[in-house]
């Protein structure tokens, strides 16, 4: 895990240190009883990016956001907003004087305040208070309907009065917990998108955890995945997507082929022949490429055979049987070029492949 | 709705603060009243039966009093409990068990000679620490229309009998009733209590929930006979000012003439003036209210009982200390016991 | 895109009680602020005044203890308590819970008159009750005469289990209907009917969805009829039940035997733990009934077809018994005497006290509730939990010994304020906190510690978001728990004449005045102002959660 952070800020490491960051964290821990909600998180946030907080249920990611907001105290590690300590060992800012904001999973809007008097919550003595209130609203689309009560509003608008309250005072850094999951489905898709083009307008520096990988993927200029307590990595999404660095994280950003390999400076050989690597690497290893690098051609003699087919529409997902008994995936856009269930293919891997050492991580698994 | 109205809220809000104010006022108000010297009573004796006098003492002596009303029993505690600090100065009690109770926790001081030798020993504390101030007999209520006097018997025993089966009337939760049945444990022992009792019950005795109920059922003509106190045929006659023909029998000897009486209480800081209201209540006005209000016996020697009432020397009270009244945890256990409560 | 992500597929999916309750948790885990623990605790030391005084008390018996504790009728009488307890608190919530569900749930015709009418018997003084049903159903009483034209000579005694068991289930299944009341709002309706789209019928769903909804608002109810019961003593001895508290009493009364009365007051408070722990069973892990998006309000009724007039029967009856024997028999003294019209001066003077004793009381044990609950909910824990719980030790307590806990202190340690409004407020508050606290919690639950959060966020400090969020929202919660407390506290005797400033009369101790000389034309007009009041502060209660 360490190896990770070290891996994404080997690669910017001076250019990090002349931005600032918005959040910085240093180690947090913090347990729960018998169980650690975070253990060593360490994570940095550019000003203006918008990170993800990515992980499945329970792996800590609501504790190391709260802590940032000040609603945990970690138990030890260190929590800075806009330069400013305001979490460590002789250090606690009450959230109150953290200048964040927070959008809760469940809004937590105030059911006796309308809408306006919801936004204008936190600007209490402001200056240009009307104005701003205005601004906002009409930021977040919501002029029309300032005078209702929160029950009167659909999800979406409920969702978005939240931020509006949450972006009124101007806060340092915003912070979105589990945002879109009250959502429905279909109106999900639009209102991320809608929180996105607020947010880069307000031009502010936000946080949202999910456990969701397609909405980090779509909407976080950085994501930082989290397992266990451990921010595992932490990149850009395509980046983390194509490079992820290790087994499980490569696993929990989608659909991965794992085959065992031996390895050669900057290549490896396996049972689909030899693949170029994207780092260098020697021995034995586990190597990763994503569905959609495997190739297929219709062969009757190919060492494969299409034993499932799944149609998406836009694309497909095939899964292979190959004569050694390995199951690959493959996921082909456009249309179906003959490719059923039952016929023979050959496979083949252009693009550069990832190898992590054999040890390291979980034994060839199904992916 | 969710209260989205703002103004009405506000003006909830504002009325809701002014009454509060208005009860906080009214509470400091109330803690301002402070008379120098005033004495302090703990009666057990209700407000409705001793305000007049109370009102009375105050003009005639210049004395004022601060009065405290509540069950006899629970006045007692109450001054047990407080202890150095009892604000209290007089204790009046409806019934002598509970100042015998005192006496025995050596919270009352001994009455002065003079003012103990008004009452006759058998109404007040042997030892001089309480005086019986009025008192009211146990007697049998009948309806002379349908029971003539003759056929009434002369002891307890008597409504024991086949004749009696279902005709007498009696109200065992009452107060009264058992410090009766209490006496009757003191003078003729827990035995012979328990045997009448059983016997009573066996006759088919009718219960009732208070005197005035047995009063009305025997004017119904419901049962023929009740054991009540005295003095409510007397006061229920005033309060009508209807004939009501109905008349009190006394049994020729055991009865019961229990009293209400006081004490003054030992961290008392106003002894003098407590004794004053003491001596007050022996003397002529308090007794004669006694007599003509509530038709109990005046207890002072010198004053006469109400001419509808047989004088006080004619009956013939058990002979007991009346501070023994106090078992009132084993008279319940018998009537229990017994079948009877 | 397809995933493999192990929660990928649920996010469309509300998110689970478990996991909501895990965020509970979350919240909960901060430690309160000192102020808050300060506050709770002293709160909560306050309530532990009448056990600290039975302790004393009790200490100074030594080996007696065990003499007392041993006698065969102790242990009866514990248990007649017991099965009293246990019986007056099935029928009251069977009665609450029928007349809440019938007056909020279904098409009864006339729903709100029923609703209201039948929460009215919590405004009756048991003592006055108990009587009224004595004079109505008792031995040569009003339906005996009623019926001694057809030749009943004798109807089945009222004394004993019987009647006690009738006169406190009247008079406490107010309790048990409020909470409920309250809980059938909160709940979903999109609940009820996705059981029914699912094929249950409507009774299925009542049984199966409604009913273990409610249990934590049947259990708060329940509990305080179970506390009601155990500390009542106008009502058993008025129907010469041999419980508990009238051995205490006897004890007090009888004997003057303060320390055997202490050591059987203590016993009394050990049952009222086992009654808090099986209560708290009950009532499950809290949780909310609403989530914040739920915007549906639709509710259908239940028809309820023929059974209509059996139910408007039930209620009538109900009332009846409950409400209007009691009037009824008041209003007969009030017209059996003719010169009834002078009973009404001085009213106004002692219901003025009467509501001023219990205005401030209501205020204060909201006041005294708030740091309570708020710790209890906001920060659940072993001691937070004690703290709460210490609360309920004085409901279970007859009104003497909590009196005579107060003199003993103030005398000693207060003589400032020993008989001051002060004592006898302080008194209502440990009698009566439970009532307070009860209806708080039951708000406070449905406000999502996120709200709170929000504000902190939005710079608001602790203080500040708990007077501009958490109590605006609360409120709901705590007029109903002023309210209940406020009528509670009218009808007080005991503390009220024990502890009062020398001469404060109430309306409860004007009416004991003159039932004691059975003058009970006087005590009818103070009895009916004391219910007409009271019936206003009822009627508030109900309008206000008409509103919510």
């Amino acid at each position: 895990m360490k190896q990770a952070t070290q891996a994404n800020s080997g690669r910017t490491m001076t250019e990090e240190l002349k931005q600032t960051h918005a959040i910085r964290c240093r180690a947090l821990c913090k347990a729960f009883g018998d169980v650690e909600a975070a253990s060593g998180v360490t994570l940095d946030v550019a000003a203006g990016r918008f990170l993800a907080l990515l992980g499945p249920s329970g792996c800590g990611k609501t504790t190391v956001l709260r802590m940032i907001a000040g609603f945990e105290t970690p138990d030890r590690g260190e929590v800075e907003i806009g330069g400013r300590r305001v979490g460590g060992p002789d250090v606690f800012v009450p959230p109150e004087q953290r200048r964040i904001g927070m959008v809760f999973q469940e809004y937590a809007l105030f059911p006796h305040l309308t809408v306006e008097q919801n936004t204008a919550f936190g600007l209490n003595g402001r200056a240009h208070r009307s104005e701003r209130i205005h601004d906002v609203l009409v930021l977040v689309g919501l002029e029309g309907v300032k005078d209702r009560m929160p029950h009167e509003l659909s999800g979406g608008q409920q969702q978005r009065v939240a931020l509006a309250r949450a972006l009124a005072p101007r806060p340092e850094v915003i912070l979105l917990d589990e945002p879109f999951s009250n959502l429905d489905a279909g109106l999900r898709d639009r209102v991320r998108q809608d929180v996105r083009r607020i947010l880069r307008k307000a031009g502010v520096t936000a946080v949202f955890v999910t456990h969701d990988q397609e909405e980090a993927l779509s909407l976080a200029d950085e994501i930082a995945v989290m397992i266990d307590g451990h921010i595992m990595q932490a990149d850009r999404p395509e980046r983390l997507y194509r490079r992820p660095a290790t087994h499980r994280v490569a696993t929990f950003l989608g659909d991965a082929n794992f085959l065992p390999g031996q390895a050669s400076n900057d290549r490896v050989e396996c049972e689909v022949g030899t693949l170029p690597l994207m780092e260098d690497a020697e021995g034995e290893v586990e190597i990763m490429f994503r569905p959609e690098d495997l190739l297929l051609t219709l062969d009757e003699n190919g060492p494969g055979e299409i034993i499932e087919r799944t149609y998406f529409g836009h694309d497909q997902m095939l899964s292979i049987r190959m004569n050694t008994g390995t199951i690959l995936k493959s996921r082909l856009v456009g249309c179906c070029r003959g490719l059923h269930e039952g016929e023979r293919v050959r496979v083949r891997v252009d693009t550069p492949v990832m190898a992590y050492p054999y040890a390291y991580g979980c034994p060839v698994a199904q992916a | 709705m969710t209260p989205s109205n703002p103004l009405k809220n506000s003006m909830f809000v504002m009325l809701l603060f002014l009454v509060g104010v208005g009860l906080v006022t009214r509470a400091l108000w109330l803690e301002r009243v402070d008379d120098e010297g005033a004495i302090t009573i703990y009666s057990g004796r209700s407000e409705e039966l001793i305000r007049p006098l109370i009102d009375q003492f105050t003009e005639d002596t210049g004395i004022p009093v601060h009065i405290r009303y509540g069950q006899t029993a629970e006045m007692a505690a109450t001054i047990m409990e407080e202890g150095r600090n009892s604000p209290a100065d007089v204790f009046f009690a409806q019934d002598a068990g509970a100042l015998g109770a005192l006496t025995q926790a050596g919270r009352l001081v001994a009455l002065p000679d003079d003012l103990l030798q008004a009452v006759e020993t058998r109404f007040r504390s042997p030892r001089g620490y309480w005086i019986g101030v009025s008192g009211r007999a146990r007697v049998v209520v009948y309806n002379p229309d349908r029971v003539a006097s003759d056929q009434l018997p002369d002891d307890l025993a008597g409504f024991c009998d086949e004749d009696w089966r279902r005709r007498v009337g009696w109200a065992p939760s009452n107060g009264s009733f058992q410090a009766f049945i209490t006496s009757l444990r003191i003078t003729e022992g827990e035995d012979a209590a328990a045997a009448w009792l059983t016997c009573m019950r066996d006759n088919h005795t009718r219960d009732y929930a208070r005197n005035t109920a047995i009063i009305a059922a025997v004017e119904a003509g419901e049962i023929d006979a009740g054991l009540v106190n005295h003095y409510y045929i007397h006061a229920m006659r005033a309060q009508r000012d209807a004939a009501m023909n109905l008349r009190n029998h006394y049994f020729d000897s055991g009865v019961l003439v229990n009293v209400a009486g006081v004490g003054i209480v030992d961290t008392s800081q106003r002894k003098a003036q407590a004794e004053q209201f003491v001596r007050y209540l022996l003397a002529e006005t308090a007794q004669r209210y006694f007599t003509d209000q509530t038709f109990e016996y005046p207890l002072a020697t010198q004053v006469e009982p109400n001419p509808a009432l047989p004088p006080l020397h004619t009956l013939s009270t058990p002979d007991m200390d009346l501070s023994d009244l106090d078992d009132l945890g084993g008279t319940l256990r018998l009537l229990e016991k017994s079948g009877v409560l | 895109m397809p995933t493999n992500s192990p929660g990928g597929l649920t996010a469309a999916t509300p998110p689970s009680t478990v996991s909501r309750r895990a965020q509970h948790a979350r919240g909960a885990t901060k430690r309160p602020s000192l102020s808050l623990r300060t506050a709770a605790g002293v709160v909560a030391a306050l309530m532990l005044l009448p056990l600290i005084y039975l302790i004393i008390r009790t200490v100074e018996l030594g080996p007696q203890i065990l003499e007392i504790l041993a006698r065969p009728r102790t242990i009866a009488v514990f248990f007649n308590s017991l099965g009293l307890t246990v019986a007056v608190t099935a029928s009251s919530v069977l009665i609450g819970v029928s007349l809440a569900w019938l007056t909020v749930r279904t098409d009864l015709p006339g729903r709100h008159f029923w609703g209201t009418i039948t929460c009215l018997p919590l405004v009756l003084p048991s003592y006055v009750g108990a009587f009224a049903l004595i004079a109505a159903l008792g031995p040569n009483g009003m339906l005996q005469r009623l019926l001694a034209p057809l030749g009943v000579e004798r109807l089945p005694s009222i004394y004993g289990f019987p009647g006690a068991w009738l006169a406190l289930t009247l008079f406490t299944y107010p309790y048990v209907q409020l909470s409920v009341r309250a809980g059938l709002r909160g709940l979903d309706p999109s609940i009820e009917d996705a059981a029914r789209s699912l094929g249950r019928t409507s009774s299925q769903v009542f049984r199966e969805i409604v009913l273990p909804h409610l249990r934590p608002a049947i259990a708060a109810g329940a509990l305080l009829v179970a506390l009601y019961t155990l500390s009542d003593f106008g009502a058993v001895s008025l129907l010469r039940f041999n419980a508990f508290t009238r051995a205490i009493y006897v004890q007090y009364t009888g004997a003057l035997d303060r320390g055997a009365a202490a050591v059987l007051a203590l016993l009394l408070v050990v049952l009222t733990f086992l009654i808090l722990l099986i209560e708290y069973r009950l009532r499950g892990r809290a949780r909310y009934y609403r989530s914040g998006t739920g915007t549906s309000r639709t509710r259908t009724r239940t028809r309820l077809g023929p059974w209509r007039y059996p139910a408007a029967a039930f209620c009538a009856l109900i009332s009846l018994l409950a409400l209007g024997v009691p009037v009824l028999v008041t209003g007969y003294w009030l017209l059996q005497h003719e010169a009834g019209g002078q009973q009404w001066v001085g009213s106004l003077t002692i219901m003025l006290n009467s509501v001023t004793a219990s205005g401030l009381a209501s205020a204060a044990c909201v006041l005294a509730a708030l740091p309570i609950v708020i710790h209890a909910v906001r920060h659940p824990g072993p001691i937070s939990r004690l703290m709460e719980r210490c609360a309920y030790i004085g409901h279970a307590l007859p009104g003497i010994v909590v009196a005579l806990a107060l003199v003993f202190f103030g005398a000693r340690y207060a003589p400032y304020l020993y008989q001051t409004l002060f004592m006898l407020i302080l008194a209502y508050v440990i009698l009566f906190l439970p009532l307070a606290v009860g209806s708080i919690r039951a708000s406070l639950l449905q406000i999502s510690p996120r709200i709170e959060e929000a504000a902190r966020t939005l710079g608001y400090t602790p203080r500040r978001a708990l007077y501009s969020v958490t109590l605006p929202l609360l409120r709901p919660g705590l007029f109903t728990g002023m309210a209940l407390v406020f009528l509670t506290c009218m009808k007080e005797l005991p503390a009220t004449l024990i502890l009062g400033p020398t001469g404060f009369h109430t309306l409860a101790t004007r009416i004991w005045g003159a039932t004691e000389e059975a003058f009970f034309a006087r005590a009818a007009a103070p009895a009916l102002i004391l219910v007409l009041i009271s019936a206003i502060s009822i009627w508030i209660i109900l309008e206000h959660e008409e509103k919510e």
